[in-house]
């Protein structure tokens, strides 16, 4: 029979593997990073005019760029609007990027990221309650599908990074937003790299203890 | 908490879908807007028909030709 046939196929995980990166693709973000060189073969096409190569480098990147800046800024929304104005003068200004400097591409758009954020800061206070508790409803524009304990996860976190100073908050944003090394965090903010990783180390254990003291505060395990 | 603890919880702060595909639609808007050659639509504004610019000039020609005999007409009817 046709039923017991297709029940009997076996369902190979590269089907699965295949039908994420589609439907990955399709609502928005590249899946699986590309390594250095297939970006900078993304950077050629897109300046030579290929909207395709544009879009690809785009999707490879975007939610990098609102990790890191989610890290520096108030609110979901701010970090939107930072993204989509860093997203623009990176696409824009892609003659600009030399890879024979060093600097590897999400670096460089990092960096822009960093910059738009910065001037964002500037503008706005940055947001840091007299309480340090934690809220006990999400945010209004947190993503009603996530679960509560994820929700108070991440505002646990964004409550510490926000408690730290500004340096540190960078730095603690560049490394895991970014997912850029010591090396790469050192040069975009003219540090020494071995600063950079003992700040990496301190603020680690801080936030760790932070949230830690914040979700036992609201009774989720962290 | 260590390394990969906190790359964990950090990946949670990534845009969800609709913020996603918000930003997208900006910024590929943005770009599909500045990438429209203005020049062209200038010029498309701005580009002259020969065949109806000589009969406007015509017709202009013409209206100037007539109205001072007119004009002389009606001074010296009304008078």
């Amino acid at each position: 029979m046709i039923t017991r046939g297709v029940a009997a196929m076996p369902f190979p995980a590269s089907w699965l593997s295949s039908l994420l990166k589609a439907l990955s693709t399709l609502f928005g973000a590249d899946l699986e990073p590309l390594e250095e060189p297939a970006v900078l073969a993304l950077v050629e096409q897109a300046r030579g005019g290929d909207r395709a190569a544009r879009q690809r480098l785009y999707r490879q990147h975007v939610n990098r760029v609102f990790r890191t800046v989610r890290g520096l800024l108030r609110t979901d929304a701010e970090a939107e609007d930072v993204t989509q104005d860093a997203m623009l003068t990176a696409l824009t200004s892609l003659g600009r990027y030399s890879p024979r400097s060093g600097t590897p591409f999400a670096a460089w758009l990092t960096a822009i990221a960093v910059n738009t954020a910065r001037r964002r800061f500037r503008r706005r206070r940055p947001e840091l309650t007299a309480s340090g508790d934690l809220p006990d409803v999400p945010a209004a524009d947190a993503d009603p599908g996530d679960d509560v304990d994820s929700a108070r996860q991440r505002a646990a976190l964004l409550r510490a990074v926000a408690e730290l100073e500004p340096r540190e908050r960078e730095i603690v944003s560049l490394r895991y937003g970014a997912e850029l090394n010591a090396a790469e965090i050192a040069a975009q903010l003219r540090l020494e790299p071995g600063n950079v990783r003992k700040i990496l180390e301190r603020v680690r254990a801080r936030l760790g203890e932070r949230i830690e003291a914040l979700m036992k505060s609201t009774g989720v395990s962290a | 908490m260590n390394e990969t603890d906190l790359a964990a919880l950090w990946a949670q702060l990534g845009p969800d879908a609709r913020r996603r595909a918000r930003i997208e639609t900006r910024v590929f808007g943005w770009l599909e807007a500045s990438e429209t050659p203005l020049a062209g639509e200038w010029l498309e504004l701005l580009k002259v028909d020969p065949v109806s610019g000589f009969a406007f000039a015509a017709v202009g020609a013409v209206s100037l030709g007539l109205m001072s005999p007119v004009g002389w007409i009606i001074a010296l009817v009304l008078g």
